[in-house]
């Protein structure tokens, strides 16, 4: 329920009719979780750019830079020769425990999104343990009107939804939720 | 192989704590930011530079205006227009509106509310304190914002998909000037001499019109996509919302003088009463952040709600 609730939610975020009227307007998702451990342990574990190992479909992490800002990555997904994804860091922060990255490159048939950005960010949790937000803005995968089912603003927020939730069950199953 | 979705999501919970401090007396300028995504109405004491409520408000609301006790609100999805009490919080009247409610800025000489019906080239007028219709004002397609110029003379509304502004006499109601813009005129605003500043977000520039006559004084170049104007220091403040960024033009010269770094996606801003501090809300990053309207430095960011918008006038100095 809470997974359609959050896809209602950002399903008629915009303007009316600006989409209508204008070809795709930007979108936006945000999810988020609770685990138990605290934020430190936690970004130890997804702070780095570049190591995304930590969720599911990602099988090999390549990229240069480090955590500095213009640090590349390049994901492959499902295996190491699978599909890939690109991205670049524009944001990083230890202290505030969150980065900000974008996608340079990727075919719309892996992740139908274009001008996509997020952000990944470790809260304490009060009660103890961490809230993790994951959230990312971009247009669906047709730049014109009419788009495709498969390109269609849905599809983005569905596609999208899916990768942070996945990312984000990982994260439970790893440090577990929290007790209250 | 698509990035593959979960099958069996878990439930994330919700993480936004409603904050319950109203009865707190208001210190400084308040912020009142509607954040669509969340659809919530965060309260923000600007000198504490913290989030001192947080109330629930339905229908994706982007469009606010707030004048004395007066906080209005506009959600599109549900075609709702609201009014707050600023000392309560509490929703004091509501009217839901057939089309496309949008913009909204609020004549306190009259005590009259305009809407922007986005499907209908229309304004409602509504009367402030009961919400219900008095008038409609004929505009060109799609009218986005609205402002209301200081003296009360005036109300101006961008009519998007004209390229176009309309002019009203503000007593009367009747139609007073169109006048062509750039391309896609969205957001506006009168300056402190009456000055009217329209964010063309098709040609990425601001005109400049004095209302009287229609004329056109200046077109000056912003960044990509200026969505929001607010004014302080002698100087206009422009919000550009695919850049990042924030276009200062002098308001003598009326040339660009600074561009800011703001955060991602900023889109709603207004100035501080007292004039030293711009805030623009960053629908990307869920905060708001605060410039030195002297020094055009950033001094801070307050946390708020998911996608702020504060499409509108939404800063009310001290009580």
């Amino acid at each position: 329920m809470k997974r359609f609730s959050i896809l209602m939610a950002v399903l008629g975020f915009l303007l009316p009719a600006m989409a209508m009227a204008h070809g795709p307007t930007r979108q936006k998702v945000t999810l988020t979780t609770e685990v138990a451990a605290e934020p430190a342990e936690v970004w130890a574990a997804i702070g780095n750019f570049q190591d995304m190992s930590w969720h599911p479909a990602v099988a090999a992490t390549n990229g240069e830079g480090g955590n500095e800002l213009d640090a590349t990555r390049v994901l492959s997904l499902g295996a190491a020769d699978g599909p890939t994804i690109a991205e670049v860091l524009y944001k990083f922060s230890d202290e505030k425990m969150s980065y900000s990255y974008r996608i340079t490159d990727v075919a719309v048939e892996v992740l139908p999104v274009t001008n996509y950005s997020s952000h990944l960010t470790v809260k304490p949790r009060d009660g103890g343990g961490s809230i993790v937000e994951w959230r990312g803005a971009f247009y669906r995968g047709y730049p014109n009107n009419d788009p495709p089912p498969e390109l269609s603003d849905e599809a983005a927020i569905n596609a999208v939804t899916g990768v942070y939730q996945q990312g984000l069950d990982a994260l439970v199953e790893k440090f577990g939720a929290p007790n209250s | 192989m698509h990035w593959s979705r979960s099958s069996v999501p878990r439930t994330p919970k919700a993480l936004c704590l409603i904050l319950s401090l109203a009865a707190l007396p208001a210190a400084g300028d308040i912020a009142f930011v509607t954040n669509q995504n969340g659809e919530e109405l965060s309260v923000l004491d600007l000198s504490a530079g913290t989030e001192i409520n947080r109330i629930p408000l339905p229908g994706q609301p982007a469009g606010i205006a707030v004048h004395g006790t007066h906080i209005f609100t506009v959600s599109p999805e549900a075609k709702t227009v609201r009014r707050f009490d600023r000392a309560t919080m509490t929703e004091q009247a509501r009217v839901t509106l057939d089309g496309g409610p949008t913009g909204i800025a609020y004549d306190p000489t009259r005590d009259r509310l305009f809407i922007s019906d986005w499907f209908n080239t229309r304004l409602w007028a509504l009367d402030g304190a009961t919400l219900t219709v008095q008038a409609e004002l004929a505009t060109g397609v799609s009218p986005s914002g609205i402002a209301v110029s200081d003296d009360g003379r005036w109300i101006a509304s961008a009519d998007r998909d004209s390229d176009q502004v309309s002019i009203f006499d503000a007593e009367t109601l009747d139609l007073h000037k169109v006048v062509p813009v750039g391309v896609r005129p969205y957001g506006l605003r009168f300056d402190d001499q009456h000055r009217l500043f329209v964010g063309n977000v098709g040609t990425n520039d601001v005109s400049v019109i004095i209302p009287d006559t229609g004329e056109i004084i200046a077109t000056v170049p912003v960044g990509d996509r200026p969505y929001g104007v607010a004014f302080a220091k002698g100087r206009a403040f422009v919000t550009n919302q695919y850049e990042n960024t924030i276009t200062v033009i002098d308001l003598t010269t009326l040339e660009p003088i600074k561009t800011i770094e703001g955060g991602e996606y900023p889109e709603g801003i207004d100035a501080t009463e007292d004039e030293t501090t711009i805030v623009v809300a960053n629908w990307f990053e869920n905060t708001v952040t605060l410039i030195d309207a002297e020094t055009l430095e950033i001094t801070g960011d307050i946390e708020t709600g998911d996608g702020p918008r504060a499409f509108g006038v939404f800063i009310l100095g001290e009580d």
